[in-house]
């Protein structure tokens, strides 16, 4: 290995982390103004996919275009899905089990759902420039990874000024810091909620569609993205986005060294392992949580 | 009071009779004869009661919600078929397939009972998963192509099916010992209010890890009957995250916090997967987590509740026809 190799393996752990990041802050946006641990966002991711899949092959819409396409009707299909199930389930200051395996559920019916339309057989998107790749010098970037890191990054900047510059955002940031007092000084939570949700179900429709332009995927594709997005927003304590993208940068750089040190076998165990790590660990991330959890207990 | 009580205990004298006209039934039904095919569905049921009675003092009781049951049920096929190939008794085989399960629930549970609620459950996926992988590229037990259990002489699937009758039968009794008990308080006690409990003299930690032991124990050796029944166990079958899956829906959806509503849940499951499975094979997971949904949202008691709330119904009805025939 000489420094070419590590400067190639940093950029790809950045090109990676950049879509960790849009994949895990619908997650963080739901958990944080709702308290909800959104299972069925590995759904979502999912039938992001396959959505950008059906585009692709049926009406030849470039898959970048796809997952642009994939926000707007899954922020629909996510409002739709708070309107008929999630307002159903009482909220409160912690997170439930009741919404956790309502999300469950509804993750279920969804991965199931894919498994009767799509059937089992692993499935990928596969455009002109799929193999093609980039140099920089002595510094390699496939195509496909950098066009995918563009958009994830754009979306994420878009997102964060939402957040600081309308009233929409104020709120957002405002019920993620104290639902009661936001309900108080006016703002709908009902409606925010749902807004939210959709926002949330969203990214996850996107992401979904920029994964999958780089790894084949099945109805069960979300899985392991479910469990990276877990690592990611606790690392990088559950209500911050500037957190989760830091935790997504951590993640991306362990998984992209861990080649060097662990058989590739081994790989997938890493996010698992840090999962529980990070949760038992780290509590610094979490750690305003943990001391609320205690106060409130 | 003591007029109340008097209904109270033949009520309970009641359960008893069912619960012996079960065992009575199921232990003479393969003489009945009842065909192969049913009584293979018979014994995985009987499996699938011993993990989702055994989930339900975690989940139901205790209120933990665990997603990595399957570590548990894994570990027991592997060390009851690695020591059945060793030339070991099968019973002595199962019996340290729960002990190799209860110290793996030590191991996990120190750790991730620091956790509560959601966080504890998103951990045992982490923990469900890892070992999974792990288990893949494992060499010494075959990895991703499996393991084979080989014994010989002929295949009596009467043992088989007694050998499941009797475990099922230890944890249900287990279960209902659990339900009436002190220990079954603090369980409670914890699930509602870990540091109420605490001021009370239950120590939380303590009590979540011996629970998560038992339950552990008879997981661990319901996956070392099923792996001896089988003669072919694989990493992304035991292991599996559909293994946990299934482990935790059956309870849900019986009745999670009742002694019956795991062990309905367990044969509904196990019938009607079967049945499903041959014509859709995705479908009855499909079903099962609309079933989840309608559950959490409208009756969280489960079938049982379910069961409760007719029952209840019925005899409303009834005293209400009584009282218009008298007027």
């Amino acid at each position: 290995m000489d420094a070419a190799d590590y400067v190639n393996l940093i950029v790809s752990a950045l090109l990676l982390a950049g879509i960790y990041a849009a994949m895990s802050v619908g997650m963080t946006i739901v958990y944080g103004v709702m308290k909800i641990v959104n299972l069925a966002h590995a759904g979502f991711l999912m039938l992001g996919a396959y959505f950008v899949l059906e585009l692709y092959e049926r009406l030849n819409i470039d898959p970048l275009l796809g997952s642009v396409l994939a926000f707007p009707v899954f922020l629909v299909a996510g409002m739709l899905v708070h309107w008929l199930l999630v307002r159903r389930v009482p909220v409160s200051d912690q997170p439930t089990l009741a919404s956790l395996l309502l999300m469950f559920g509804l993750w279920l019916v969804l991965q199931n759902l894919g498994y009767l339309i799509w059937g089992n057989s692993d499935r990928s998107i596969l455009t002109p420039r799929t193999l093609s790749s980039i140099h920089f010098g002595p510094i390699t970037v496939p195509t496909v990874r950098l066009l995918v890191f563009i958009p994830a990054v754009c979306s994420l900047g878009l997102l964060e000024l939402v957040l600081r510059k309308t009233w929409y955002g104020r709120a957002v940031r405002a019920l993620m810091q104290n639902r009661y007092a936001g309900r108080l000084t006016g703002i709908p939570v009902e409606k925010m909620a749902r807004l939210t949700f959709g926002v949330g179900i969203g990214f996850a429709g996107a992401a979904g569609g920029l994964l999958a332009q780089l790894y084949s995927f099945s109805p069960d594709f979300g899985r392991g993205f479910l469990l990276r997005s877990f690592v990611i927003i606790v690392l990088g304590g559950l209500e911050s986005f500037w957190g989760a993208a830091a935790g997504a940068l951590v993640l991306a750089l362990v998984e992209t060294f861990s080649i060097l040190v662990l058989p590739a076998g081994y790989q997938p165990a890493i996010a698992f392992s840090l999962l529980v790590v990070a949760l038992v660990l780290f509590p610094g991330g979490i750690a305003g949580i943990f001391a609320k959890k205690r106060r409130w207990a | 009071m003591k007029a109340a009580s008097v209904p109270m205990g033949r009520f309970l004298n009641y359960r008893v009779a069912a619960w012996g006209a079960t065992l009575i039934v199921l232990g003479i039904l393969p003489w009945g004869g009842i065909s192969p095919n049913l009584t293979r569905l018979l014994f995985t049921s009987l499996v699938w009661v011993i993990t989702s009675v055994a989930w339900s003092l975690l989940g139901g009781l205790t209120g933990q919600v665990s997603f990595g049951f399957a570590v548990f049920y894994g570990l027991g096929a592997y060390t009851a078929a690695m020591g059945i190939n060793a030339g070991l008794d099968p019973l002595a085989a199962f019996a340290i397939s729960g002990v190799v399960a209860a110290i793996a629930s030590l191991l996990i549970g120190l750790p991730t009972f620091r956790l509560r609620g959601p966080y504890f459950a998103i951990a045992t996926i982490g923990v469900s998963e890892a070992v999974r992988v792990v288990m893949t590229n494992l060499s010494f037990t075959g990895g991703a192509s499996g393991y084979r259990i080989a014994e010989h002489g002929t295949f009596r699937p009467l043992e088989h099916y007694y050998t499941a009758l009797g475990v099922a039968a230890l944890a249900v009794g287990t279960s209902a010992w659990v339900h009436q008990s002190k220990f079954g308080l603090s369980l409670l006690a914890v699930r509602e209010d870990e540091e109420a409990a605490a001021d009370i003299g239950v120590n939380p930690l303590k009590t979540k890890l011996l629970v998560h032991l038992l339950a552990a124990t008879l997981t661990g050796i319901a996956g070392g009957v099923y792996a001896r029944y089988a003669a072919f166990i694989h990493p992304d079958g035991v292991f599996g995250f559909q293994t946990s899956v299934a482990i935790l829906l059956m309870p849900i959806i019986g009745g999670a916090v009742t002694v019956a509503g795991p062990v309905i849940g367990a044969f509904v499951y196990g019938f009607v997967q079967e049945e499903l499975v041959a014509a859709f094979p995705q479908f009855h997971l499909l079903l099962y987590g609309a079933l989840l949904i309608v559950i959490i949202l409208f009756e969280p008691g489960g079938v049982v509740g379910w069961l409760g709330k007719l029952w209840a119904w019925v005899k409303r009805t009834r005293r209400k026809s009584a009282l218009a025939s008298v007027g």
